[in-house]
């Protein structure tokens, strides 16, 4: 590996133990300069615990940290060129917006003028000119939002931890500031490692995204990898909706996998499957918006479809969610957008067909 | 229609209780502060007699039957012209004062320990603030003296020790009544102080840290000013208990310990002289009212900033 492609953030075979607690169990990460990384994980994950082991504000019971080629294991927070935005933001009380941003420059022993200077600079990055005298009790929960980010990228950290930054926010303004969040780190050039378990703010986040259980990583890829090619059936639930059936290995040859799914129609080919075979067990996974629903038969030989009756029905808006049972008894989600103002409406009770292309069926080993 | 009527009802009946429970508070200070407050004063302004009561009374009847009142201020003249009470004021001030800051300087530490602990042991540390208190005030301070006599404990354990060839002068002096005061109004001190680092969220001083604060500066710039109002209630519940103390200085200090209690004492019991022993309290009692309300204004502050 050459010295430029060398990643920017190395973690290697690093655990946390809380006395018996495994919250984080021989982890090994890397995260590229200027990437925006998502660890994405349930409470309970080991995904704040490994962002504070980040930042050092948590000892790993074993293995090493590495930030721009440089042991960081044993270094202490304030040593760090790391900061962390903390869920919550954390933000001093006692002081006012000002003085919560400088604080970084104080302790680095700043001159006045330039921390005037800088203060001034984030404060406009941020958008919140003329809130410097403020106390954060005189904030709203994204003015706090956003002090507390200016106060973490104050002294240019090389790393920018942020944990569940958006989690405070309401629906809105969480949208929006998502976008903010690209744009600054896109003109600093941070790298950013986020912790969340919210799936729709690291799709929409990431660069990358490591889906964390128990302390370990299940999936580590790209936003679209991880949504179409998730490598088990926790990882398809978690991220999105996901309809899942089990399935029978019926006869395997060099690129096609047959398979019995009752759920789906019976008899199913997928080629060249993301996964090798190991068992003659598996489940078949399909996602909502991957499904066609319609009143008539459809016709493409290249489209499986079954048979079944509209059972629930939901209106969002731009799209409807059909709950729809097959004549197999079993029931499969279905979204579908709303793209006419006026359309053959489908609903409570109808007889419709569900159909997909083959590409879609996700196979996931039990 | 009826339905309105029993709203009414129902709104004039919940205002009712409200009020009677705020009531309570005020009736309890009216009955047991407020009126012996005036009694006191009462006294304070008439002149000492050979009598039972030994004072003259406020209402006095005149020789053509009409009711007069009489009040003097030579009480509190009295006190401003022998200099014995403004020294000893002033002394009072000075040790509950010096007894305060040193409680201070060793409970916040105690206090800091206790809320850092885990929440077990933290129980337990609590349990050990307060178990004094179990045994009565006054036994405690005679422990003392069994503690700090010239063949006391102490002293036999430093002279068994080695560390002094001669027992140490303790007893009766302003040491003891320092040992004595920190050591029974400390509680006080820590669990207001403990009450509020308890509270401390922890994520502030790791923000501290992070951002580059070694770990005294954090306790500086995050901490201390954070536990401000904690300093500020355990100094006002020690001080102004400690100003009037009584017992302490009477068992522990010499007879050169100035205190006001004991100042109040020998006028009330010795020189029978209730007037002047009353104008003592009252210049007392507004002594500490200035702590009070200063103490009080700072927490509306804290109110107000918080809301």
């Amino acid at each position: 590996m050459s010295e430029k492609e060398q990643a920017f953030i190395q973690i290697r075979k690093i655990s946390k133990h809380f006395g018996d607690v495994i919250a984080v169990n021989k982890v090994d990460l890397d995260i590229k300069k200027g990437e925006l990384f998502s660890i994405l994980g349930a409470s309970g994950s080991g995904k704040t615990t490994l962002l504070r082991m980040m930042a050092g504000l948590e000892m790993p019971t074993e293995g090493k940290i590495f930030i721009d080629g440089i042991d960081m294991t044993n270094v202490p927070p304030y040593k760090r060129p790391v900061n962390i935005m903390f869920q919550n933001y954390a933000l001093f009380p006692h002081m006012t917006v000002f003085d919560n941003i400088a604080y970084g420059l104080k302790k680095e022993g700043q001159t006045k003028d330039l921390i005037e200077e800088k203060v001034k600079r984030m404060l406009s990055l941020v958008k919140l000119e003329g809130y410097d005298g403020r106390k954060p009790n005189q904030l709203s929960g994204g003015q706090s939002q956003r002090v507390a980010l200016a106060r973490s990228l104050i002294k240019e950290p090389k790393v920018l931890l942020l944990d569940e930054p958006l989690a405070a926010l309401d629906k809105k303004l969480r949208q929006s500031t998502q976008f903010e969040l690209m744009d600054i780190q896109d003109e600093l050039g941070v790298t950013f490692v986020i912790v969340t378990h919210d799936q729709e703010e690291a799709m929409t986040l990431s660069d990358r995204i490591a889906v964390m259980e128990e302390g370990e990583f299940v999936q580590i890829g790209t936003p679209n990898s991880i949504y179409e090619h998730p490598n088990s059936k926790f990882v398809a639930d978690f991220i999105g909706n996901i309809n899942m059936f089990d399935a029978k290995v019926l006869g395997t040859n060099v690129q096609e996998l047959t398979l019995d799914c009752k759920a789906l129609g019976g008899e199913i080919k997928i080629q060249n499957p993301d996964q090798t075979i190991h068992s003659s067990e598996f489940s078949v996974a399909l996602r909502p918006e991957k499904v066609i629903i319609e009143k008539q038969q459809p016709s493409d030989e290249d489209h499986y479809y079954v048979k079944g009756v509209v059972e629930d029905f939901g209106y969002f808006g731009n799209l409807s969610i059909f709950r729809v049972r097959t004549t197999s008894g079993d029931i499969i989600q279905v979204s579908k957008q709303n793209r006419m103002r006026i359309e053959d409406s489908i609903t409570w009770e109808d007889e419709v067909y569900l159909s997909w292309v083959r590409e879609s069926l996700i196979l996931l080993d039990n | 229609m009826s339905g309105l009527l029993i709203n009414v009802d129902n709104s004039f009946r919940e205002r009712l209780w409200k009020n009677l429970i705020i009531a309570i508070p005020y009736f309890w200070l009216l009955l047991f502060f407020l009126a012996p407050f005036l009694i006191v004063l009462k006294i304070s302004l008439a002149d000492p007699i050979i009598a039972q009561p030994p004072f003259t009374p406020l209402f006095q009847d005149s020789v053509d039957g009409s009711i007069s009142i009489y009040t003097t201020f030579d009480n509190y003249l009295f006190l401003f012209q022998d200099s014995l009470y403004l020294v000893t004021y002033l002394s009072s001030v000075k040790l509950a004062f010096i007894s305060t800051v040193l409680a201070l300087l060793i409970g916040y530490p105690i206090a800091y320990g206790i809320a850092r602990s885990p929440q077990p042991t933290r129980n337990i540390l609590l349990l050990l603030v307060v178990i004094p208190f179990w045994i009565s005030f006054l036994l405690r301070v005679y422990a003392w003296m069994g503690i700090l006599k010239t063949k006391g404990l102490l002293n036999g354990l430093l002279l068994w020790t080695g560390i002094i060839d001669q027992p140490l002068e303790l007893l009766y002096t302003d040491t003891a009544v320092y040992i004595g005061m920190i050591y029974s109004y400390l509680p006080f001190m820590i669990l207001p102080l403990y009450a509020n680092l308890e509270k401390l969220d922890i994520r502030l001083l790791e923000a501290a840290s992070d951002l580059g604060a070694k770990r005294w500066e954090v306790f500086k710039d995050v901490t201390l000013p954070l536990s401000i109002p904690g300093i500020i209630a355990g100094c006002c519940l020690m001080f102004i208990p400690a100003i009037g103390e009584y017992v302490i200085p009477t068992l522990l200090g010499g007879a050169d310990t100035l205190m006001i209690g004991r100042v109040l004492f020998d006028e009330f019991f010795l020189n029978r002289d209730w007037p002047v022993a009353s104008a003592v309290a009252i210049v007392l009692v507004l002594l500490l009212v200035l702590p009070i309300v200063y103490f009080q204004k700072r927490q509306n502050q804290e109110l107000l900033s918080e809301s």
